[in-house]
């Protein structure tokens, strides 16, 4: 099986590494990378938990190949904070106790920072149709919808 | 990094919606799930070879292939492993040896350098099975007709208020006979009798099952699992390997949705058993979605036939119910179920004659575990139906109805245990208002049916009678304190709430607590299991004993350095305060260092430590015969649930305005946790109760997939989802509290279904209550064309 | 019974530099290699064991696979390499195409659509392909370059069976072309999921309608309807009754009938057959009655 050197800018940090062909992103970032903020709820696009930017779009890491982000930029989880700061969004998910056992919540944060990236003032069914591949067991949705509402309105 | 701008300080945290203590680390994604734990590059990967066929004989097994494979490291099977384990009936195997019982399950595994090779070396492993004929009805099953699934059901160990019939299929069979139903139903006006079929569903957690485990120098085993029992795992483990638990070392990071299906123990034995055999290498298994969906626990499937009769007044005075139970292949955790099936089998209403059989049934079936509600979603959905066909058959008012017949504190309930005070009526006062329940709604549009439904549920914790908590409190030289706990965080805030009753006994800031995580069977106090709805009520009482023990140990410190007596003192807002003479003193460092005598002569006091334990003592068993008994449970969490819905007659497709549940909590430690439960509950009883089915062909799951078996998403929430909560104390729990975790979804499918019937004037009764059923029978009924 | 691998089973991944490299490579390892987009079913597939290929060869570097244009003599152009959201949000696409856009915008979720194609959902051939209709109701035409050079198919023939299509060894599919619509038309994608959003179609109708002097009820009716079917389906009689016909309730209830007559669904997981007939019917004639609602408005 063959594998390749990529360069990729991980959340600013330039990374030099070798791939194997069927690396997934998913698996590059959390082990690889050792960046597992982001989640790995089913390897086949249904889920969402496994959200990350990739040029500033959301994508399914796990439907995405390593050697194939070469050149581009990702975003994780981890990356969304800036200089110590939480992103609104994730203040605003915390206020409005939007978190249970948390396992969607990072990609959940993720399709929400896109959302508001590309429209900052979403309608509700905005937001609904936004985060509609990002399934959630437990919080039963509304705090999260309301919570990327609120941080349209603050921002 | 922090979210508040200036740091609070909550005294007094109890009955508050205190921020959760986890939120900063999953938000930012540093909260550590068992599959991020590091192990390095001598981590091995396993693999499970799994049994394609539902029943059969299994002729032969060749691994030879798959052991010449370079990278393959172990492989185990059957022989390996002969103990027999589980969590009340003894029946399981971690891998099948003679005999499969169900698609899916485990005949070998295989640790190799990575998941790649581990996978082609399972497609190498031959297995030569025999196909026998299967059982996949459980009524059939129960039957003489039915081919046995365990021929040695006799020689299983289990527990005395487990009763299995040998040489059947029956795992267990349940009976209540309270006072003389047969002769109470020739005094009814009215009669309703109905049988419903409950399809098996998934938990579906967002995070699918994890273990890792690994054989330390001396022998002793560490798993790392996403566990709901780290405590009965451990027992499990030894079991399996035949050594005493504190050869076993379990932690249990964060956990991504639990639901119980990481309760007891599925699939973490194979990461234990490859690593028995690995050298020391850790070996990590992780299910495929897939997997998660087919071979892990699932809610059995339940076909219950009830009877139910009434007076003209609309009293109720009869009830016949029974169950059957689809155990699938092991019964070792679904025959408690099947209990609860039995001694709930009223529902939350005061019936004098009651007859019961709950039927525990082997199938060719996942095997059945526990899924939040235990029982009470699949029985309440032919209950509150049938409540609601009775109220209409003699011209009642439904809510009148649920009233009149509610049981209230001091009914002799099914087991004949005496009920403490229960806050219903009020819950179903609040339904009916806050739903304008029994007043008709204009619909949205000409092609749309509007109708409304009720139901009232109850659900007592299900577990031994003598599961027990424990906790220790520590503070540390800030004054701030540390809790540790045996109990998991799931997700549903358990952590919190725990912090905010630690807090409130010791007196100090809900701020300065925190509890010790990733739970570890090796450090931290022992806990039955994160199920049941039982850890605020009973991991609640032992937190709460434990602080109060640390403030008594520095009220007499301090009470001995001051001379003053202790119980004139009081901890405020981390200082400890005379009453008598204002004097106070700070927390910090005397609860370490202690505090010097007068005079230099010399210390006391020291590091301050808190204990703590709780098990209910009072629970009986009941009479194998009656099922009656003086307490067959804890207490009960009752709740009533309202539907306001819309019917597109042209789709069948259901959309849910409005939604209504109120739920007797005792106690809301922390308010806003508790309407997260049930709001978070409701969406998955609303998605299990429409969309969901495991599609199960001759035992074959036909739709393992997120694409295949579809949950509730964003786009599928009624536009109201409300959650309320009245109190009305528990004698023995914290502040009164009692469980709301489970029962959120327990009253779904039933009052949707009578919601529907209120739509369009059709009964569509067994879920999932899809568009295409409610089309269908629409168009049977002749009500479109 | 097959289980899913864990993650992607081992092969190759090989990135040709131009075309004919591309078809060459395919054309010699026609069992082996598979071409791929977005990857959104070919990672499925060989997850599920259904694809087991050696060599994945990404096609999305080549030329001709970046197009994103309109002309308005030639009309849309959409190149392989293109995601469904970037088709999306390509405002002629949305004010010449909105038929198309509203079929994209109904594929599971946005996350999923930065990488799948439109050109992969019509390769894959699926039944329930939800832009495959859209691209047929416009008249699509694929560009494609094969052994022989560069060749043009259009869609209508492009369909052979469930996941079978015209493609040859070494076909890579540049990109499609839609031509320009007729003007003042409207056009709306009826998808029956069991969830409201996300889902597969148990049923999808694509419908797009005009005011057509031409026809003796004065509008022209293009429908095509998704999991009903092996192949993506053409209601010729109900189309051919909403022109031939004044424009009225029975007409439109016969139309109606006749899609739900002529189809042929199956039973799966989604739905069963008898259940996708009448859902034909209801949505066909909703479709009819929506867009007829939006041309006389
Ligand atoms: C979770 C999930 C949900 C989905 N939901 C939907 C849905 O709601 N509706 C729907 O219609 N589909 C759905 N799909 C299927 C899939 O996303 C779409 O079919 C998508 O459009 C495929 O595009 P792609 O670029 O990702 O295809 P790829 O996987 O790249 O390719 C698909 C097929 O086309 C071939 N192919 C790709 N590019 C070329 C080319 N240039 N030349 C020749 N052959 C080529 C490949 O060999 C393969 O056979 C879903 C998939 C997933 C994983
Ligand atoms: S893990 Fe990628 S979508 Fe589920
Ligand atoms: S919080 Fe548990 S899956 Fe969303």
């Amino acid at each position: 099986m063959g594998f390749h050197q990529i360069s990729v800018r991980v959340n600013g940090n330039d990374e030099i590494i070798t791939v194997a062909s069927n690396l997934t992103l998913l698996r590059m970032l959390r082990e690889t990378l050792s960046l597992t903020g982001t989640k790995n709820g089913c390897a086949a696009g249904e889920c969402g938990a496994c959200t990350v930017l990739l040029n500033g779009e959301p994508v399914n890491s796990c439907m995405v190949l390593a050697v194939e982000v070469d050149g581009q930029e990702v975003i994780t989880i981890e990356g969304l904070a800036k200089d110590g700061q939480l992103d609104i969004v994730q203040k605003t998910i915390i206020e409005k106790g939007a978190v249970q056992c948390g396992f969607c919540t990072p990609g959940m944060l993720i399709s929400a920072r896109a959302l508001l990236n590309r429209n900052p003032h979403p309608t509700e069914e905005q937001v609904v149709e936004a985060l509609v591949g990002n399934l959630c067991r437990c919080t039963g949705y509304s705090r999260i919808i309301e919570s990327v509402q609120a941080a349209a309105e603050r921002s | 990094m922090t979210t508040a701008d200036h740091k609070t300080e909550t005294m007094h945290p109890v009955g508050k919606s205190v921020q959760r203590l986890d939120v900063l680390e999953k938000v930012t994604g540093a909260a550590q799930y068992t599959d991020d734990v590091p192990f390095g590059n001598s981590l091995l990967y396993g693999r499970v070879k799994r049994s394609p066929v539902a029943h059969g004989i299994i002729k032969r097994i060749d691994y030879s292939k798959a052991k010449a494979l370079p990278g393959v490291k172990v492989i185990v099977t059957g022989d390996d492993f002969p103990n027999l384990v589980g969590l009340y009936l003894k029946d399981k195997l971690i891998f099948a040896r003679d005999r499969v019982r169900f698609v899916g399950e485990a005949i070998a595994a295989v640790a190799a350098t990575s998941e790649e090779i581990a996978e082609k070396a399972i497609d190498l492993i031959e297995v030569d099975i025999d196909p026998l004929p299967a059982v996949f009805d459980a009524e059939f099953g129960a039957t003489k007709d039915a081919p046995l699934i365990h021929p040695d059901l006799a020689n299983y160990e289990c527990p005395n208020f487990i009763f299995p019939v040998p040489g059947t299929n029956i795992a267990n069979h349940f009976k209540i006979r309270k006072g003389n139903a047969e002769e109470a139903f020739k005094k009814c006006t009215s009669i309703v009798e109905k049988k419903f079929r409950i399809p098996h569903v998934q938990h579906v957690p967002i995070e699918p099952h994890i273990a890792v485990a690994q054989v330390e120098p001396d022998g002793d085993v560490t798993v790392w699992a996403a566990s709901q029992s780290p405590f009965s795992q451990r027992s499990s483990f030894a079991k399996a390997l035949g050594v005493s638990e504190s050869k076993i070392r379990v932690i249990a990071g964060y956990v991504g949705g639990g639901f119980g299906c990481k309760a007891g123990v599925t699939m973490e034995n194979v990461a234990v058993a490859l690593a028995s055999k690995a050298g020391g290498r850790p070996v990590k298994v992780r299910l495929t979605r897939e997997e998660e969906f087919f071979t892990n626990f699932v809610r059995q499937g339940l076909i219950i036939n009830l009877k139910i009769g009434c007076d003209a007044e609309g009293n109720l005075l009869a009830m016949e119910n029974t169950q059957y139970w689809d155990g699938g292949a092991s019964t070792e955790y679904g025959v408690n179920i099947t209990r609860a099936g039995g001694y709930n089998s009223s529902g939350p209403f005061d019936i004098p004659n009651i007859t019961t059989n709950a039927l525990c049934v082997y199938t060719n079936h996942p095997i059945g575990g526990a899924y939040r509600g235990f029982g009470m979603s699949e029985l309440h959905a032919g209950i509150i139906q049938c409540m609601d066909i009775l109220a209409e058959k003699i011209g009642m008012d439904k809510v009148a109805f649920l009233k009149r017949n509610a049981i209230q504190g001091g009914d002799f309930n099914v087991t004949g245990m005496k009920m403490h005070p229960v806050g219903l009526q009020e819950c179903i006062d609040t339904v009916a208002k806050e739903l304008n329940f029994g007043k008709k709604e204009p619909t949205s549009a000409p092609n749309k049916k509007r109708g409304k439904g009720i139901g009232i549920v109850w659900k007592a914790p299900s577990m031994p009678p003598n599961a027990g908590s424990s906790a220790e409190v520590r503070l540390n030289e800030d004054g701030s304190v540390t809790v540790s706990v045996g109990g998991q965080e799931i997700g549903q805030g358990t952590f919190t709430v725990m912090a905010q009753i630690a807090a409130e006994a010791l007196g100090v800031a809900y701020e300065m607590v925190k509890i010790e995580g990733p739970v570890d069977t090796r450090y931290s106090p022992y806990e039955w299991q994160t199920v049941a709805s039982r850890l605020t009520w009973s991991m609640g009482n032992a937190v709460r004993r434990a602080a109060e023990d640390a403030r008594k140990n520095i009220l007499e410190m301090v009470g001995e350095a001051w001379g003053e007596n202790p119980s004139n003192l009081d901890i405020k807002g981390g200082y400890v305060v005379s009453l008598k003479s204002e004097e106070s003193i700070s927390l910090k460092n005397i609860v370490v260092y202690g505090i010097p005598r007068p005079g230099d002569q010399g210390w006391i006091g020291g590091p301050v430590l808190g204990r703590g334990t709780f098990m209910p003592s009072y629970v009986t068993n009941l009479d194998k015969e009656t099922g009656q008994g003086a307490r067959a449970v804890v207490h009960y969490t009752t709740g009533c649930q309202g539907i306001d819905l819309e019917i597109d007659t042209e789709t069948g497709k259901i959309e849910v305005i409005k939604a209504v549940s109120v739920f007797d909590v005792g106690k809301a430690i922390n308010p806003d946790l508790v309407k997260a439960q049930i709001e978070g509950g409701f969406i998955q009883g609303m998605s299990s109760a429409i969309f969901e089915e495991m599609k199960l062909v001759d035992g074959v799951m036909k739709n393992p997939s997120f694409v295949d078996y579809r949950i509730a998403t964003t786009a599928d929430l009624p536009k109201e989802n409300i959650a309320l909560f009245v109190e009305t104390a528990q004698d023995d729990g914290p502040w009164g509290a009692r469980g709301i975790g489970e029962h959120p979804m327990t009253p779904t499918i039933g009052v949707l279904a009578n919601a529907i019937y209120d739509a369009i004037g059709v009964r569509v009764s067994n879920p999932p209550l899809s568009a295409e059923k409610i089309y269908l029978a629409m168009l049977e009924a002749g009500k479109i064309s | 019974m097959t289980s899913a691998h864990p993650g992607l089973p081992e092969f190759d991944y090989v990135k040709p530099s131009d075309l004919s490299e591309a078809s060459q490579f395919l054309a010699l390892h026609v069992s082996d290699a598979r071409p791929f987009s977005g990857g959104t079913d070919t990672f499925v597939r060989m997850r599920d064991g259904f694809f087991n290929p050696k060599y994945l060869v990404d096609v999305k570097n080549l030329e001709g696979t970046r197009i994103l244009k309109f002309d308005a003599s030639e009309g849309l152009t959409i190149g392989s390499a293109i995601p469904m959201n970037q088709v999306v949000a390509f405002s002629e696409a949305a004010a010449y195409y909105p038929l198309l856009v509203d079929a994209a915008k109904s594929v599971a979720s946005y996350q999923l659509r930065s990488r799948a194609t439109i050109i992969g959902n019509i390769c894959n051939a699926s039944p329930a392909g939800d832009t495959i209709g859209a691209c047929l109701a416009y008249d699509g035409v694929l560009n494609v370059h094969g052994l022989d050079g560069h060749k043009k198919l259009p869609l209508k023939d492009f369909f052979t069976g469930p996941g079978k299509n015209l493609l040859k060894p070494g076909d890579i599919v540049l990109s499609i072309t839609l031509p320009v619509p007729p003007k003042g038309h409207a056009g709306q994608y009826f998808k029956l999921g069991r969830n409201r959003l996300s889902d597969l179609s148990i049923v999808g109708v694509s419908a797009l309608g005009y005011k057509d002097p031409s026809t003796k009820s004065g509008f022209t009716f293009r429908l095509a309807i998704a999991s009903v079917a092996p192949v993506p389906f053409i209601p010729t009689l109900a189309e051919e009754i909403l022109s031939t016909e004044p424009l009225n309730p029975d007409t439109i209830n016969r139309a109606a009938q006749a899609a739900m007559d002529a189809v042929t669904p199956i039973d799966d997981v989604r739905g069963s057959a008898q259940y996708r007939k009448y859902m034909v019917r209801n949505l066909v004639k909703r479709a009819v009655n929506e867009l007829q609602h939006k041309l006389t408005a």
